[in-house]
């Protein structure tokens, strides 16, 4: 037998390890009990078993909506083994979007964690006939449901059990017919517009995945995973799943959705992959626990920290450690790093991934200077991995290299392209939408970026939220934006340019509080927010963050021109939403006196704004605006 | 509407009385709780449904009345036994060990099952430690059931309202009593966790199959949830019924909107 599909390799692996090894760990009523690779794989046969005798057959498709659990994982195992595809649902879906992936799916039958999951299905059953059963797992409150369309896993694993008896051949038999090409699971994505799409993965796609990631990062099986990333998610298949059934990764199960970070610490994963969101949020956990704690750690932490960034930046820059460090280091470690990594659950940790947007060079920082590395990975639903950062190749303003096995290219409208055997196979019941994002192999991102000589992609932001400038080059100004944000000096950025202008340009907000502080240490004298950001010497300063940015930015997107706007950009005013994003339009509208100053070479603006105050009143401010030029 | 004599019932008041001075606050309620049901007491503000529940658990000695509860009048019996003979209740204002866990307040409750001496539970081997994990697997199943996995070791105090409620609760189920006093459950929450709280509720006696007295404000959720209902008004019972009579019967929508004006 050929191992093509992940039910022949989750056998094979199980037959491999038996009873004497754990395949996975579950917290439950708050002790971790154990499942060896032969009692979850004989849960794989009876359900599967069970579902092929609900008249689950070969390219049928379920769907699973609930939380990281065993039974998720084994149901999913299960479909396959019994030649069938699994559509996972994110369990926050409202009833309205699991009836259309539901119906258009068309799933015979569905995996509904729990009451809660149940409810949704019963309330939207007369709208998908083709569902036979549900199949919970969690029977807390379904107690008194006595409606047989509601049917419990240990009741299809009996009839799963039943019919092993009669055809013990049975099970084998459906497993041998998969092969690689077949479709393994469907990923919904959501689009922006629209319906979700599914997109169809094939058995192939998911372990020629993994053995490009084995490549670059090979999981031993006595390495530990906590599973906590969505499952219907494909980042938790790729990571989490497969690398489980086919390098025997052992995988943990958290207690509850909430109690991911008391198992984390408890379980300390080799390794994980964290949104960059989440990263930024432990390190201001970390700050605001450290300011809260007792005198002596914040001593320690003040006294080591510097340490700790002093030594990673050397690592990284040099390589070479003086000894001298190398010793404080090692007192730091045991007085504060090691204690901050247990806390977060990172003392194993040996990949810790950074996905979504750009991290802050500072958090990258903070976390080398406790001694974890964070690597990007850069990928999608319908792709995989795309790039990402191999051994000690990590630089954090890029998102990394292609694996081998995998290509990159750009195309002439600066979109991301991907070739590779993890390219997905297209969108169910939707040949439009997959004509147009996959043509001859090479899987349309959507993603804009472009590849560094040293072959490291940068990620610049989606394709449609590109402008154009008048030389017919694109840039992103949300990349240029969230690169000088990372500046403490820099609240908010506007990055300005467009198919009548030949450069770019950005009106700067500075931040009131940072620069007011590195001021009075410049013994600087200022009143307002206005006279500050005025002053030649705040100039300055941001003109170094400016040059700073503009040398890692390829030429045509540098920023040419900026003025240090004289008031806060304000959502009262309309100029921000209420999340703090920036109304362009609006902007560019209210500023265009002081953009076409930056495009006629003129050196300074007056300009007279009208403010409104907290309590309704309005008033106008007239003052002049500087025209800084940058020269790179 | 039959009260049931006390062969049909778990908890029998009769006739009861309180006085605070020259203020009656209660003036011969009698009412009975049949097992397996969950009854509501209420009533308007100052009606007396904590005085009743006070009464019961012991806090309050009415004079004169009795309450028979496993053939014993509670009103003679201490008010450190009442718990061990099968009774527990939650306060309006949540009275936990604030400086405590979650866990050590449900293992707090497991105190009157115990019983291992001092010297034996002071030992780390032995029967003590076999009697803590067992009454530790019984609480980590309240645990479970009230989904508090993820306040287990948290300190009490700096949990929110909310949630020291649910403590509360877990605190009264770890006594495994065979009757529930509930006083107001769900005063001072919003929608979402009256809504958990209530499924709580429901889920504990249909899972658990307690008895539960309940008093509560929110004149809604217990139509949703109580079988019966039993109201008061200035100390004296106006009515007692299913939630549908109580919500048709002229005194009680007297009690609770007055009375209709001469226009």
């Amino acid at each position: 037998m050929t191992i093509d599909t992940l039910p022949k390799q989750f056998v094979e692996t199980a037959r491999k390890y038996g009873q004497g090894k754990v395949a996975m760990r579950r917290k439950d009523l708050g002790i971790w009990h154990e499942y060896t690779w032969h009692e979850s794989c004989l849960r794989v046969r009876h359900l599967s078993l069970g579902l092929i005798s609900l008249g689950l057959e070969h390219g049928d498709k379920v769907c699973i909506i609930g939380d990281n659990d065993p039974e998720y994982f084994w149901a999913q195992l299960a479909i396959q083994a019994a030649g069938g595809v699994a559509v996972g649902i994110f369990t926050d879906s409202v009833p309205g979007e699991i009836q259309y992936i539901v119906q258009h799916s068309d799933a015979v039958l569905v995996f509904a964690k729990d009451q809660e999951q149940c409810d949704k299905l019963l309330e939207i059953r007369a709208q998908v006939p083709a569902v036979r059963r549900v199949i919970y797992w969690d029977e807390k409150g379904l107690w008194s449901y006595n409606d047989p369309w509601l049917m419990s896993f240990g009741d299809v694993e009996a009839l799963g059990k039943e019919l092993d008896r009669r055809e013990p051949a049975c099970f084998d038999t459906r497993l041998v017919q998969g092969c690689g090409e077949d479709l393994a699971i469907f990923c919904y994505t959501s689009g922006t517009t629209g319906h979700p799409k599914g997109a169809m993965i094939s058995h192939s796609n998911l372990l020629e995945g993994c053995r490009i990631y084995n490549q670059v990062d090979r999981r031993l099986d006595s390495d530990e995973y906590l599973s906590f990333l969505p499952p219907a998610w494909i980042t938790e298949n790729i990571l989490g799943l497969t690398v489980h059934v086919v390098n025997g990764m052992i995988i943990n199960f958290p207690e509850a959705p909430d109690t991911v970070q008391d198992d984390l610490r408890e379980i300390a994963p080799h390794a994980l992959l964290f949104s960059s969101r989440l990263w930024e949020n432990l390190v201001s956990t970390v700050q605001v626990r450290i300011a809260d704690s007792t005198w002596i750690n914040r001593l320690l932490y003040r006294l080591f920290m510097p340490v700790g960034y002093r030594v990673a930046g050397l690592r990284f820059e040099s390589g070479r450690v003086p000894i001298l460090w190398r010793l404080l280091y090692a007192i730091g470690d045991l007085a504060i790093f090691a204690p901050l990594r247990d806390k977060l659950g990172l003392t194993r940790v040996k990949s810790a991934y950074s996905a979504g947007a750009a991290l802050s060079p500072d958090v990258v920082r903070f976390f080398r200077a406790i001694g974890v590395s964070i690597k990007n990975l850069f990928g999608s639903t319908e792709g995989q991995i795309h790039t990402l950062h191999i051994g000690n190749d990590v630089k954090f303003e890029t998102v990394g290299i292609a694996p081998p096995g995998m290509q990159i290219c750009i195309a002439e409208n600066g979109e991301i392209l991907v070739k590779g055997p993890t390219v997905f196979r297209g969108y169910y019941k939707n040949p439009e939408e997959t004509a147009a994002k996959l043509r001859d192999g090479w899987f349309h991102t959507g993603d804009a970026g472009y590849l560094r000589e040293d072959g490291h992609l940068i990620y610049l932001d989606r394709v449609k939220d590109l402008l154009e400038l008048a030389t017919g080059d694109k840039f992103s100004p949300q990349y240029i934006e969230g690169r000088l944000k990372f500046s403490p000096y820099i609240k908010d950025v506007m990055a300005i340019g467009g198919r009548q202008r030949a450069y770019v340009t950005a009106i700067i907000n500075i931040d009131f509080a940072n620069v007011g502080r590195w001021a009075e240490k410049q013994r600087l004298g200022y009143t307002t927010f206005v006279d500050l950001s005025q002053k030649p010497e705040v100039y300055n300063l941001i003109l170094q963050d400016v040059v700073r940015v503009n040398q890692t930015l390829p030429s045509p997107a540098r920023v040419h021109k900026f003025v240090l706007l004289h008031k806060e950009f304000d959502p009262d005013e309309a100029e921000l939403t209420r999340t703090r994003k920036l109304r362009r339009g609006f902007m560019e509208d209210r500023y265009r006196e002081m953009i076409e100053a930056m495009y006629n070479g003129q050196p300074e603006v007056n300009v007279s704004a009208e403010v409104r105050y907290r309590d309704g009143r309005t008033g106008t401010v007239e003052t002049t605006v500087r025209v800084c030029s940058v020269d790179s | 509407m039959a009260n049931g004599t006390a062969d049909h019932t778990i908890l029998q008041v009769e006739d009861l009385h309180l006085n605070f001075g020259g203020l009656a606050a209660l003036s011969g309620i009698s009412f009975g709780v049949k097992p397996g049901e969950i009854l509501a007491l209420i009533g308007p503000n100052g009606a007396g449904k904590t005085s009743v529940l006070n009464c019961i658990s012991g806090f309050y000695r009415p004079q004169p009345g009795h309450i028979w509860f496993a053939n014993r009048d509670l009103t003679r019996v201490p008010t450190h036994q009442i718990a061990r003979l099968g009774v527990a209740r939650t306060f309006q204002n949540i009275a936990l060990y604030t400086g405590m866990t979650a866990l050590d307040n449900l293992m707090a409750a497991r105190h009157i099952h115990m019983r291992q001496s001092t010297l034996a539970s002071a030992l780390y081997f032995g029967p003590g430690h076999r009697e803590e994990i067992v009454h530790r697997r019984i609480v980590e199943e309240i645990i479970d059931f009230l989904e508090m996995e993820p306040i287990r070791k948290r300190v009490v105090g700096t949990l929110p309202y909310g949630l020291r409620k649910r403590v509360e609760l877990g605190r009264a189920l770890a006594l495994e009593p065979r009757l529930l006093l509930l006083d107001e459950p769900m005063a001072g929450m919003n929608v979402e966790e009256k809504e958990d709280m209530a499924r709580f509720i429901l889920d504990i006696h249909e899972r658990r199959r307690m008895t539960i007295l309940l008093v509560e404000h929110d004149m809604g959720l217990v139509m949703d949830i109580a079988q019966r209902v039993v109201v008061l008004d200035f100390g004296v019972k106006i009515a007692e019924g299913s939630a549908d009579e109580i919500k048709r019967d002229p005194q009680v929508i007297k009690a609770y909107l007055g009375q209709p004006g001469s226009q």
